[in-house]
């Protein structure tokens, strides 16, 4: 029996899964599965500017909406916790709020330089075989690791 | 269908995976950058395996999409912007343990440190938008979206 909702989906279902949607959005709509877009298409819906792209929304509330669907609705993995636990094992929850956030922005920040992030870059635009996009998820792969490393060498190993 | 709808419907598939998946957890993606466990980069490989073949295969055919005209895949070359924001965006994931569609699942799953998580990600993408006349990187790997809106 394959335990799809538990989060423990093994890899060759969820990683084609993934592929056929990226592959149908664009069969359909000739875009990118990307997320950073869609943040910045709501964040344009919330200041009432005009010329957002309508869709991007609905596919940003789609995407909470699968969240939810399998992690509570389908799945019992969904509840109100802080999250973090590796991170809160380590830290204070002041501390994990801060680097969070601090964090977040930064990513935010990057996403906006590079003109995308995991998904639109690092997932969709290598599917595409850009040069740009192998170029960002390249780099963003190597800071990720080695600043994981760091963080690492930094707690004495404990995260 | 209406463009919003197959909007909505691909979000939910797209979060459905992710969650299936673990990836809204910071536990998944920080062992996966410690290099403990090789799961996620699998999930990546494939998904990569999958939908490359078949995109060249619809780009090939000069595939008409209902809604964005003839297929057109994006092949740009990489420029110096490419390179700091992927240094800055890499450098964040690490250290928020999350990216923007993860974050969302995040909140979804009740988690609520993915609230602080996507305020963060929303800050950062709207002082890049501060720093600029006309914010020109925004989009999803390649801004492509504005004749789309005129067709929809």
């Amino acid at each position: 029996m394959v335990d799809v909702f538990s989060g423990d989906l093994a890899w060759y279902f969820a990683g084609p899964a993934l592929g056929l949607l990226i592959v149908g959005l664009f069969a359909l709509v000739n875009q990118p599965l990307g997320a950073s877009g869609a943040y910045v298409q709501t964040a344009s819906m919330a200041k009432r500017r005009s010329g957002v792209v309508t869709w991007r929304v609905w596919y940003f509330i789609g995407i909470f909406v699968g969240g939810s669907l399998v992690t509570g609705v389908l799945g019992s993995t969904a509840e109100f916790r802080p999250g973090y636990n590796a991170l809160t094992d380590v830290f204070p929850l002041p501390v994990v709020v801060l680097m969070v956030f601090a964090g977040a922005t930064l990513l935010g920040y990057g996403a906006a330089v590079a003109g995308g992030c995991t998904s639109g870059h690092g997932m969709c635009g290598t599917a595409q075989r850009s040069p740009a996009s192998v170029t960002v998820t390249a780099t963003f792969m190597a800071t990720a690791i080695a600043t994981t490393f760091v963080l690492r060498l930094l707690t004495g190993g404990e995260l | 269908m209406k463009l919003n709808t197959i909007g909505l419907l691909f979000g939910i598939g797209f979060g459905g995976v992710l969650a299936s998946f673990d990836l809204h957890e910071y536990d998944t993606i920080h062992a996966m950058l410690r290099l403990d466990e090789f799961r996620v980069y699998f999930f990546m490989a494939s998904a990569i395996a999958v939908s490359a073949p078949l995109l060249w295969w619809l780009e090939v055919r000069k595939t008409n999409t209902p809604f964005g005209g003839q297929l057109r895949l994006s092949q740009s070359k990489p420029q110096r912007h490419h390179v700091q924001g992927g240094a800055l965006f890499g450098v964040g994931w690490a250290i928020a343990g999350t990216c923007p569609a993860p974050a969302l699942v995040m909140v979804s799953s009740g988690a609520w440190l993915g609230l602080v998580a996507m305020a963060g990600i929303f800050l950062g993408l709207q002082l890049r938008e501060m720093q600029q006349a006309t914010p020109d990187h925004v989009g999803d790997g390649e801004h492509r979206e504005i004749n789309l809106e005129v067709k929809a």
